[in-house]
């Protein structure tokens, strides 16, 4: 994001907006109708379905969310595998926020923009925001994110009427976005060494630490000792450089 | 208790709100309290940022490595493959991650097809 010019309020929501539509929201759409599809099948009407993405607003742990209620599984289980699942928004909110808050947003302002914080808008703000004027970072981070909400909630209405039985190829195909889409981000996010570290170190990490620990932390750990570790290696590489 | 045990009504939206809102949203709220002291260009702002960039990789292995559903009839080697073939692309061509995922995915369902 190299553009510096200067442009309203509105300006930069719709830049942000249009932004989400050039990829991210097609990633969104083609999730969100797979979550439409298993909240029917799953037996909620389609008014809870699209409750359940506007309040929730996390993938994974929708897909958790309705698959525990297909398999019958106990409330208070069905919310700990949730509360699991969605530690992951923890950091990526914490890294965001100091980004889209000045000294007088309010508190109901800032609940707000930290509810809109999910892993695709995380992914598709965390390396351009720094570079953007403040002024520019919160409406164009509310045009990104809203053209992703606005994805999702038809994607969940979709796939809730449409619900059909893709051949299972295409199925494999619907559920490879997700990673694929991650991973070119992720790549793309790259400005330091810092951060090929770390994604070397979760990609590696998460099949050595996942049998060790039960599933749930295990995402958990791979982001503390991966993320850590990378963040050692770039202060020994930055010391080193400055010493004389 | 089940989800079953709360239709009816508003009932199965307020199930939505206490077993799948508030549990998720609980994390979200509690970073604004961490991040009030954080700033822009820290050690700790970047120590947070390699934690979430680790943490989405190992989403991405996760995702890999121990699929559900159909992706899980295509081989191992064949999703490896499909995901190397998409970076490939997104190198050759010019940084593009919407090239990068059209390939990956014309791969993976090239290789569902094949290995079936």
């Amino acid at each position: 994001m190299t553009d510096t010019h200067h442009r309203s309020r509105l300006g930069w929501f719709a830049a942000g907006f249009l932004h989400a539509a050039r990829l991210p929201m097609f990633v969104m759409a083609l999730t969100f109708l797979g979550i439409g599809s298993l909240a029917r099948e799953a037996g909620v009407s389609m008014g809870v379905a699209l409750t359940g993405t506007l309040l929730i607003w996390a993938g994974p742990a929708q897909v958790i969310f309705l698959g525990a209620i297909l398999g019958g599984v106990p409330l208070m289980a069905i919310a700990l595998s949730v509360s699991l699942s969605s530690v992951r928004l923890l950091p990526m909110c914490v890294s965001l926020l100091p980004f889209l808050r000045g000294p007088k947003t309010s508190l109901p302002a800032t609940l707000y923009t930290s509810h809109m914080i999910a892993v695709t808008g995380w992914a598709e703000s965390i390396s351009r925001l720094p570079a953007m004027a403040p002024e520019a970072r919160l409406p164009w981070f509310m045009g990104l994110v809203h053209g992703l909400y606005l994805s999702a909630s038809l994607a969940t209405i979709a796939g809730y009427m449409l619900s059909a039985n893709l051949p299972r190829e295409l199925a494999a195909g619907l559920l490879f976005v997700t990673p694929i889409y991650f991973i070119a981000a992720l790549v793309r996010n790259v400005r330091e060494p810092i951060d090929w570290l770390a994604l070397a170190f979760g990609l590696a990490l998460s099949p050595v630490l996942k049998p060790l620990v039960g599933a749930g932390f295990d995402l958990l750990l791979v982001g503390l000792v991966g993320g850590t570790a990378a963040w050692a290696i770039q202060r020994g590489l930055k010391r080193r450089a400055a010493r004389p | 208790m089940t989800f079953d045990q709360w239709s009816g009504g508003l009932w199965p939206y307020l199930a939505v709100i206490v077993f799948g809102f508030l549990p998720s949203e609980v994390w979200r709220t509690l970073s604004i309290f961490l991040a009030r002291d954080i700033d822009e260009g820290s050690q700790l702002l970047e120590w947070v940022r390699a934690v979430s960039t680790a943490l989405l990789a190992g989403v991405v292995a996760n995702i890999l490595l121990a699929p559900s559903g159909a992706l899980a009839s295509v081989p191992l080697a064949a999703r490896l493959g499909a995901m190397g073939f998409g970076l490939a692309v997104y190198f050759g061509l010019r940084r593009s991650v919407i090239a990068a995922v059209v390939a990956g995915e014309a791969a993976i369902i090239v290789a569902a097809y094949t290995f079936s």
